[in-house]
């Protein structure tokens, strides 16, 4: 029969080689290491013991593309990165498959502002979509073992051999928004209706219901001597040129003329009672969608200022009449202010004179408008979609552009990440080196701006809550802490003490999660391997207590303005009593793998110093801080949500070195430790949300039972709560340092400003300081001993 | 085992240059083969992103030739001097029966010659490698 039918011959012959070729294919898939955002922390936990990945044959990570033949797109893709992710795809090894992991990746998910591509199949074909935001790992070895199958029914063969009519490897068409894919969030059909919410959105605010809901004023607080003290020195001093704003909600808060700004600022820092050294935030509101205009000027101008002699705040308000409004720099009294005057130029579009290199941070360079003006589209899916061609065209600018060399030397110029296992996320560093000294150092941030603070602008006082975990994914509920609480201070709602401690709980639990992925990461960036394949063990028992409690693993959203969103359900005390039996002791272990380590050692000892008046100039917090021996950590100094009732101590190390750091952070995990014990063991009875139902989401059973519940759960779920005009400020001591909200209410079911003072930023802003002198290999170390993450550098 | 004696059991070639020209013939004919393969079989992409080479996903600024830093170039040379300098050592040391004291004596005498060369570049700070050295 075969020799009647020849070609029936060839395809059975054919058919034997493809199942040959797909059989080996499968099960020898070698993914690359690229990580967008949170979805590859999930990813790489697959990677981990418990999930073992490597049972699907694919079970190392490849570096660089050219060694790579799966790329799985694991988060959000950005605007900004899009054209090195098209870059990675063409520098793949033939043939390759592509894997969209979670949300962001298929659609843009959560994320349909302005900054995010809605869907990576908008560029590259896509084999295999992975549901979840973030997918599970075991949602990851889901998608893997569909693109086996997929896999299965190619025919290599043919193409292999030249012929025609094989397939492999990924083939599918990229998609085309309008004709073969709808970027719709609602899916297609719906392209006449507008999206649900835009016409609440900025500038409009046509009739809303707000209004017709009366809320008490907010908060009021009284001066306490100190301050009023400094109220009336600088009143003094200056004149009208600063006014005391009274009442506020949440610190000493001034008004000061721009023409007097700096002197002002000058006198804080270097002469006031107490002295302000540290600028805590710089950012700037643009007050042209304010519904009482005449109240406002055109853009204000805010600075956070920090004294750690008498740990407190003060809040400076600057004026600015223009449409592009001037003010002048104060990089000149705070270094830091650098960074932080060039995102408010680039977002807002507020020029600085006398700033030394006032160009954008954040969007790309070529990007048109100012994204945090009210007049700049917030929604990805107003603006035109991102294609393939905008990815070819608009590229990172060259090395060359940042590197300034010095006597007409050539450098070699490096650039270190966006995509590297090193850079732990999407920064961009850009090196001068002379053999393997670091001459010159500039970073390039912007790859993972989420654009959360425009995303405040529309998503109603509750809806945000999912966007804070994600602001830094390692350290989960410990985000939303510092969001609710400027909330809370605002409207002045009083959180019940069990809720108190849970949240205390919670933070604490995802400090040491936080910190042992840090553990893990920093020992492996210094060649200590092992680590990585413990420590994953513990961080897994936390998680499976964060899910126990708050069915999430990563971002649980749990936290609610007023408390919680559930009591503790039944067993926790025994998973976190467990957890607490043997967390110390494996601890241990693992500190006796690093700390008696000679090679550890010397990679970390004395390498990446900072000096303590440098990093309190620069704004550096968190265990990075404590590391040149300030023993400054909010939880003591300034406590919130009850710290002061739990006993720990504030570890600290001195030398500034990436030996420091890593001191401090083990330390701290024995300190989290003691604190989950302590909240464990004194759980307070009561209820875990407040009983006034003004603002909040009311208890469900009460909702059922209740019509004033009832209508208090309708009207804060829908048009969300009317939080009184005002503003607020409060930060805490996240895992990575002090992670600040700045939240500015008009009156609305949602924020007129969000604004997010994040450690990242300002600890990422020194690494210049620390690495400029130092082996391109000191570099990685640097890097891991600073523990930073990109989601809460570029937000 | 047993040693084989019989000698009319194995191959009755002597060995020669016939031999060894088939065993280059074929070892020419399976490197052909390999890299016909290889070329032939291989998915060839030459797109511009494909040659590019990979620097973190952006395209690399300047040229991969450069004028490198002396200290790459010290650590080659000292290299070089001491890695010849071994084979004379070796050289002795095979025959160092034969060449006795007089030969010890010479040998000794050149190894307490390279010493000092090495402490002097040591003083020198021949050796002395990147940053590290630098700091305090």
């Amino acid at each position: 029969m075969g020799a009647d039918n020849p070609k029936g011959l060839t395809d059975r012959l054919l058919g034997g080689t493809d199942a040959l070729i797909n059989w080996s294919r499968k099960y020898s898939l070698w993914p690359m290491f690229f990580g967008l955002s949170c979805c590859f922390v999930e990813e790489a936990t697959a990677l981990t013991a418990r999930y073992d990945m490597a049972r699907f044959g694919a079970e190392v990570l490849r570096p660089s593309p050219r060694q790579a033949d799966l790329l799985i797109i694991s988060g959000t893709v950005f605007k900004k990165i899009a054209p090195v992710v098209l870059r990675l795809y063409e520098q793949m090894a033939e043939p390759k498959w592509v894997i969209s992991m979670g949300s962001c990746s298929n659609c843009g998910g959560m994320y349909d502002v302005y900054s995010v591509v809605q869907g990576i199949d908008q560029i590259l074909p896509v084999d295999v979509y992975i549901p979840g935001c973030p997918p599970r790992p075991e949602a990851v070895l889901q998608g893997l073992v569909m693109l086996q199958k997929k896999i299965e029914t190619e025919s290599p063969t043919r193409s292999i051999f030249h012929f025609e009519g094989g397939t492999q490897g990924s083939v599918k068409p990229i998609l085309v928004d309008g004709q073969t894919k709808s970027r719709d969030p609602r899916g297609p059909g719906m392209e006449g209706t507008a999206i649900r919410g835009t016409s609440v959105v900025a500038p409009e605010f046509l009739d809303s219901r707000s209004d017709l809901m009366w809320t008490p004023p907010p908060r009021q607080i009284e001066l306490n001597p100190s301050d009023q003290n400094l109220a009336q020195v600088l009143s003094a001093r200056f004149g009208d040129a600063v006014q005391t704003t009274s009442p506020t909600s949440d610190m000493l808060t001034f008004q000061v003329a721009e023409s007097r700004l700096k002197d002002v600022l000058h006198y804080l820092k270097t002469e006031a009672t107490p002295k302000y050294q540290r600028l805590d935030d710089l950012t700037a509101i643009d007050e042209s969608a304010r519904r009482q205009p005449d109240n406002f000027p055109d853009y204000t101008m805010v600075y956070h200022l920090l004294s750690f002699d008498s740990a407190s705040r003060v809040r400076l308000k600057v004026p600015l009449h223009h449409q592009d409004p001037t003010t002048s720099s104060i990089t000149d009294i705070w270094p830091s202010a650098n960074w932080y005057e060039r995102e408010v130029f680039d977002l807002m579009g507020i020029h600085f004179e006398g700033h030394p290199n006032l160009r954008r941070i954040i969007m790309p360079p070529d990007w048109e408008g100012h994204p945090l003006r009210k007049s700049h589209p917030g929604r990805a899916t107003e603006m035109a979609p991102y294609t393939r061609k905008e990815a070819e065209k608009l590229q990172p600018l060259d090395g060359g552009v940042y590197v300034k060399s010095a006597h007409g030397e050539q450098p070699l110029i490096l650039n270190i990440g966006p995509h590297h296992v090193g850079t732990h996320g999407l920064l961009r560093y850009i090196a001068a080196l002379n053999g393997e000294k670091i001459t010159g150092l500039e970073l390039e941030i912007g790859y993972h701006h989420r654009a959360v603070d425009k995303i405040g602008e529309r998503q109603t006082w509750h809806q945000f809550i999912p966007y804070l975990a994600r602001v830094d994914y390692l350290a989960g509920a410990a985000n939303d802490l510092p969001y609710l609480l400027a909330v809370e201070n605002l409207a002045g709602i009083k959180v019940p003490e069990r809720a108190q401690v849970i949240r205390v709980m919670l933070s604490e639990l995802f400090r040491l999660s936080n910190h042992l992925v840090w553990f893990a990461t920093y020992a492996h960036d210094v060649g200590a391997m092992t680590p990585n394949f413990y420590t994953f063990r513990e961080r897994e028992m936390i998680l499976d207590i964060v899910e126990l409690i708050t069915g999430g693993r990563l971002h649980p959203s749990w936290f609610r303005i007023g408390g919680l969103a559930a009591d503790l359900p039944e067993g926790w005390k025994q998973a976190v009593d467990e957890f607490i039996k043997i967390f110390p002791q494996r601890l241990q272990e693992y500190e006796n793998l690093l700390r008696k380590n000679p090679i550890f050692k010397a990679r970390t000892r004395g390498v990446g110093r900072i000096s303590l008046q440098d990093a309190m100039d620069w704004g550096v917090t968190g265990p990075n801080l404590r590391s040149c021996g300030l023993e400054w950590d909010l939880r003591k100094k300034m406590p919130y949500s009850g710290y002061e009732n739990f006993e720990f101590e504030v570890p600290t190390a001195t030398g500034g070195d990436c030996y420091a750091r890593y001191l401090v952070r083990v330390e701290e995990m024995r300190q989290s430790i003691r604190i989950i014990e302590q909240a464990a063991n004194n759980m307070p009875s009561g209820r875990y949300i407040t009983d006034d139902y003004r603002y909040v989401i009311p208890k469900r059973e009460d909702m059922l039972k209740d019509i004033e519940s009832l209508i208090h759960h309708f009207i804060n779920v829908t048009r969300g709560p009317r939080i009184p005009r005002g503003e607020a400020y409060a930060s805490c001591e996240i895992p990575r340092g002090e992670q600040g909200y700045y939240v500015v209410s008009d009156g609305l079911g949602y924020a007129y400003r969000v604004r997010i003072r994040a450690p990242g930023f300002a600890n990422v802003q020194v690494m210049p300081l620390m690495a400029v002198g130092e082996s391109i290999a000191d570099l990685i170390a640097i890097i891991g001993s600073v523990d930073y993450i990109l989601p809460d550098i570029d937000r | 085992m047993q040693p084989i004696v019989s000698s009319g059991v194995l191959s009755p070639w002597e060995p020669g240059i016939f031999s060894l020209a088939i065993y280059v013939i074929l070892i020419l004919i399976f490197v052909a083969s390999q890299l016909f393969i290889a070329v032939w079989l291989g998915v060839r992409k030459r797109t511009v992103e494909k040659l590019r080479p990979y620097e973190s996903g952006i395209i690399p600024t300047g040229a991969a030739r450069l004028r490198y830093p002396v200290p790459f170039y010290l650590v080659a040379i000292f290299f070089l001097i001491f890695d010849v300098e071994g084979a004379f050592i070796f050289a002795w040391a095979i025959a160092y029966g034969e060449l006795g004291w007089s030969g010890w004596m010479q040998i000794s005498f050149f190894i307490v010659l390279l010493l000092l060369g090495l402490s002097y570049i040591w003083r020198k700070g021949g050796f002395d490698w990147g940053p590290t050295t630098q700091k305090d």
